[in-house]
């Protein structure tokens, strides 16, 4: 029955892969069962398959679904083959061929309720409810994992959209801060430290109204025409500003690919930084300053979404190297932790070998600080560093170079 | 004859449903390697350990239905493709590494365990595997074994025949058998020798024991850029002529160079008509005076660029440009076609220029690389399959290719193994009583046909053949 969407993968996108193999050690699913069916260019293989005829089954459903979209095979391909515009183009067809209950709630989900500010924060009090009665240890073997790695959460989050803060100094332009769904409800934190440093930095912050979830997780998903609307909202929201600064490593990934889904996107593109981008830059350019070394040690995770996508690596490190910590690394190939936005929901057993190894690895390095980019990533973490019964925090880099110029600025007014 | 529900049945009850795949999707997928053809299996099994290799063998034998071995399928010419419902086995999960034994610098290695994986395992030792095709990320040491692979470091140190010094098999008939020993010249008949190179037509390997070597103290890589082909073959020719042996010796064309580049940054002067990578390796003096030889006769054969790399990160980066050429032709065309032969060294240039004459009276767009040390040249088509009509001027180009190659003293496949894309092309460099014999062996090992069937001898000669290369000209 071949493929029935506009969003298909495109003949050019799968003739563009020549089958060199080259991509297959990258590719974490193929590290861990051996199969060709679970690598890069087996699956594209099925994809070929069907665009010639064959149907959209379900066992085409499952391998495209134990797919991780961590792009890594993108990285290596010498053929330049668009692995994760194809992948999106597949999992679009699977939603509009398949039917079920557990479509129509994954639909519910990443396309309904992340956009519903209200939905959001009900669950969020509903969460923090759980969280202080300690309740949370009851929920469900599937979210246990998820819940299990949510930061303290406030019942009644002040959410950034409407805010502004004024540029310090010599004004840049006006940057605006993607509130995002669950960043703005769960990550508090690392929003006020983006606002901040980006203040600090010289530009003025503003999270307009207006804007929604930036869509991510419905595109991997194959909502394709929710993505769709979702990125219209935000390109219409974000028309004007000087930049766009996402601090959450899939998001920003997302935005600067809406080219796939609307007029106009590749423009948007040039505008969406981020945040490690944007304040590796102030830190070089001198506009916030180097602190001095404490001695304490960070490992830095890098989110697929930051280093495969949007091929970010250096910046996190600057900016951690700058909050005065000494950077180690974890693993020299970057593999994904299995967070991978709703995957570890989806393929619990896949996304639990990988976050059990990553912890381990972390572990490994001996760290008690952790700076991953990316919230699915630092929930991840910490669920499977606690099961080590590993202490340390996991944290957002601009977070920890935020608190460290906290302190340096205390220790100087003390002074 | 096509697996039975009976034998599916069997391998699910005594490997564990998870060992084996028979969705029609799973036989499409596995239906390729990184060649052209396409053939697809019934069955596809995954053993975890030797004893799962025999039981296969075995009741794949009770049932008649053919077996054919499969690593991570990047052979190019259709060696792990089936030629029928056969059972595919696929040797991935058999990734163990042994204990790397220090003193004899050797280790017991399970076939699915990938090239690049091992040298990085044993690295702490100071060690590694030398043969080192451009695919070593990703190609097993299986896979090695049964096309007898090389690559650029083979020139100076053999391909993957000099580095193993035993292996265990199972037989077609389910049999487990050791070959070979520690010893790097067995008595008696070189069995060992025998597999290498036998395209999974002889026994499935399933532990092998390679040789390690000692990692150079240091080496220089020195990138040459040339304004004409022939300054460039003249360099390679002085290189070997003033009795240097480097570690590697690799020549690109200029339309490859401009693929390569786009994709690995590694500076490659993308203005030259051919580039040149030297690699030599050894003592610290040593490795100097060589690289100042190399840097020498290149100036003196007209060199537009001469490059030594400056630390390992550009040496890194110079070899993932030349690994990725075969990847990097596709920014081109959908489709490739690689060519694999060897000619003798000092008619590089004849061949050469025969390739772009082959090229343009075809109409097919031909990208050169070559390990050029020892004369093996890896032309590649780019095309479009489809259009109309191509494919038939690809295969009119394919043959005259070959023949050029073999009328001026050339032979067909350094490294990439015979399998079905080249069997039709055996005769032009074996006469009947060559064949006659490779049929003989195959048949004393494998009467019943049960193993890798179709592969590598001419349709229609008597019997069947095994592929070791010939051995003129390959890695000298
Ligand atoms: C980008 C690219 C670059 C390449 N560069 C080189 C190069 O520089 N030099 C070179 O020599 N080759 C090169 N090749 C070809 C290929 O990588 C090699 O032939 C490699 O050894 C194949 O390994 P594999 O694991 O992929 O084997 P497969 O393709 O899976 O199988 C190859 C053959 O081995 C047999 N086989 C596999 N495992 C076993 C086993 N356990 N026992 C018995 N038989 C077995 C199969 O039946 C088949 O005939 C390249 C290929 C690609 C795609
Ligand atoms: S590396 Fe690229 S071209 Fe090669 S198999 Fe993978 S996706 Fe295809
Ligand atoms: S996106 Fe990640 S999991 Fe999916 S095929 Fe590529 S490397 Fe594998």
């Amino acid at each position: 029955m071949s493929w029935v969407t506009r969003d298909a993968p495109r003949a050019d996108e799968l003739s563009s892969c020549i089958q060199c193999g080259l991509c297959l050690p990258s590719c974490p699913t193929f590290r861990l069962t051996g199969l060709e069916t679970a690598s890069p260019r087996g699956r594209l293989t099925a994809m070929s398959a069907v665009a010639a005829g064959r149907p959209v089954d379900s066992r085409f459903e499952e391998i495209m679904g134990a797919c991780l979209q961590c792009r890594a095979c993108e990285v290596v391909c010498p053929s330049f083959v668009p692995f994760g515009r194809a992948m999106e183009g597949a999992r679009a067809e699977i939603a509009a061929q398949t039917s079920g209950v557990d479509r129509r709630l994954r639909r519910l989900v990443t396309a309904r309720l992340l956009r519903s500010r209200m939905a959001v924060r009900l669950g969020t009090l509903a969460a923090s409810i759980a969280q202080s009665s300690r309740l949370d240890r009851l929920a469900p073997g599937r979210i246990r994992g998820t819940v299990a790695g949510l930061r303290s959460l406030k019942g009644r989050p002040r959410s950034i959209v409407g805010r502004t803060r004024a540029a310090q100094g010599e004004k840049r332009g006006v940057a605006a801060l993607l509130a995002g769904c669950v960043m703005d409800a769960w990550f508090g934190d690392v929003h006020t430290a983006t606002v901040e440093l980006l203040a600090a930095a010289g530009w003025e912050v503003v999270s307009p109204r207006g804007q929604t979830c930036c869509g991510a997780l419905a595109a991997h998903d194959g909502w394709a025409d929710d993505t769709r609307k979702m990125a219209s909202v935000n390109m219409e929201a974000f028309r004007g500003m000087d930049l766009v600064v996402v601090n959450s490593a899939g998001c920003g990934a997302h935005m600067k690919e809406y080219d796939h889904w609307v007029d106009g996107g590749e423009e948007l593109a040039t505008r969406v930084a981020d945040a490690n981008e944007v304040v590796a830059e102030a830190i070089a350019d001198g506009r916030l300053p180097r602190l001095s070394a404490d001695g304490d040690r960070v490992a830095v995770q890098d989110p697929c979404h930051l280093r495969h996508v949007q091929r970010i690596t250096d910046q996190p490190r600057a900016v951690l190297a700058a909050a005065g910590l000494t950077v180690v690394e974890i693993d020299p190939d970057g593999r994904c932790c299995g967070a991978a936005g709703i995957y570890s929901l989806l393929e619990p057993d896949m996304s639990r070998r990988l976050g059990s190894s990553k912890a381990e690895q972390v572990q490994a390095t001996g760290a008690l600080l952790v700076a991953s980019a990316n919230p699915g990533c630092e929930m991840q973490l910490r669920t499977y560093l606690s099961e080590l019964g590993h202490t340390a925090r996991v944290a957002h880099p601009v977070e920890l170079y935020w608190e460290a110029l906290q302190r340096a600025e205390g220790r100087a007014a003390v002074r | 004859m096509q697996p039975s529900p009976e034998l599916e049945l069997e391998l699910r009850h005594r490997l564990g449903d998870e060992q084996v795949a028979s969705d029609p999707l799973d036989l499409y997928v596995f239906g390729k390697d990184a060649g052209l053809v396409r053939g697809e299996p019934g069955l596809v099994v995954f053993p975890r350990n030797t004893d799962e290799v025999a039981t296969i063998m075995r009741l794949a034998g009770r049932h008649g239905v053919p077996v054919v071995p499969r690593g991570s399928g990047t052979g190019l010419a259709g060696g792990a493709v089936t030629t029928g419902p056969h059972v595919l086995l696929v040797t991935t999960r058999m990734n163990r590494i042994g204990l790397v034994d220090v003193e004899n610098r050797c280790v017991w290695v399970q076939p699915g365990v990938i090239n690049l994986d091992l040298s990085i395992h044993t690295t702490p030792f100071g060690l590694h595997y030398a043969p080192d095709p451009s695919s070593q990320s990703v190609c097993t040491i299986g896979g090695n074994v049964a096309n007898n692979s090389g690559g650029p470091h083979c020139l100076a140190e053999g391909t993957t025949v000099n580095h193993v010094l035993a292996m265990e098999i199972v037989t077609p008939d389910g049999d487990i058998l050791q070959v070979g020993g520690p010893a790097p010249d067995p008595i008696g008949l070189d069995v060992r020798g025998l597999m290498v190179g036998s395209e999974g037509t002889l026994g499935i390997v399933t532990d092998v024991l390679v040789n390690l070597l000692p990692n150079p103290p240091a080496s220089r890589t020195i990138l040459l850029a040339f304004s004409e082909v022939e300054h460039a073959a003249a360099t390679v020719s002085g290189i070997i002529a003033n009795g240097l042996i480097p570690a590697a010796l690799e020549m690109m064309d200029q339309p490859m160079t401009i693929a390569v580049e786009r994709f690995a940054n590694a500076g490659f002067p993308t203005e030259a008509a051919a580039v040149l990578i030297a690699e030599v390796t050894g003592h610290p003096s040593a490795v100097d005076a060589e690289a100042e030889l190399v840097r020498r006769l290149g100036a003196s054969h007209r060199a537009t660029l001469i490059r030594v790399a400056s630390d390992e990160a550009e040496r890194k980066r110079i070899w993932l440009g030349r690994k990725s050429a075969f990847g990097a032709i596709a920014q081109m065309n959908p489709d490739y076609y690689l060519h694999d032969t060897v000619v003798p060294r000092t008619r590089l240039v004849e061949a050469i220029e025969q390739t772009y004459a082959i090229s343009e009276r075809h109409g097919i767009p031909m990208l050169n690389v070559f390990h050029a040390g020892d004369g093996n040249l890896h032309p590649l088509m780019s095309f479009d399959a489809s259009i109309p009509g191509v494919m038939e001027r690809v295969d009119a180009a394919g043959k005259d290719l070959i023949e050029a190659c073999v009328a001026i003293g050339g032979s067909l496949s350094g490294e990439h193994g015979i399998g079905m894309e080249k069997r039709d092309y055996m005769h032009l460099v074996f006469d009947e009583m060559d064949l006659d014999a490779q049929a003989r062996i195959r048949e004393a090992f494998d009467p019943g046909r049960r193993l890798n069937p179709g592969k590598i001898v001419p349709q229609g000669s008597r019997c069947f053949d095994f592929g070791r290369p010939p051995p003129v000209g390959a890695w000298v």
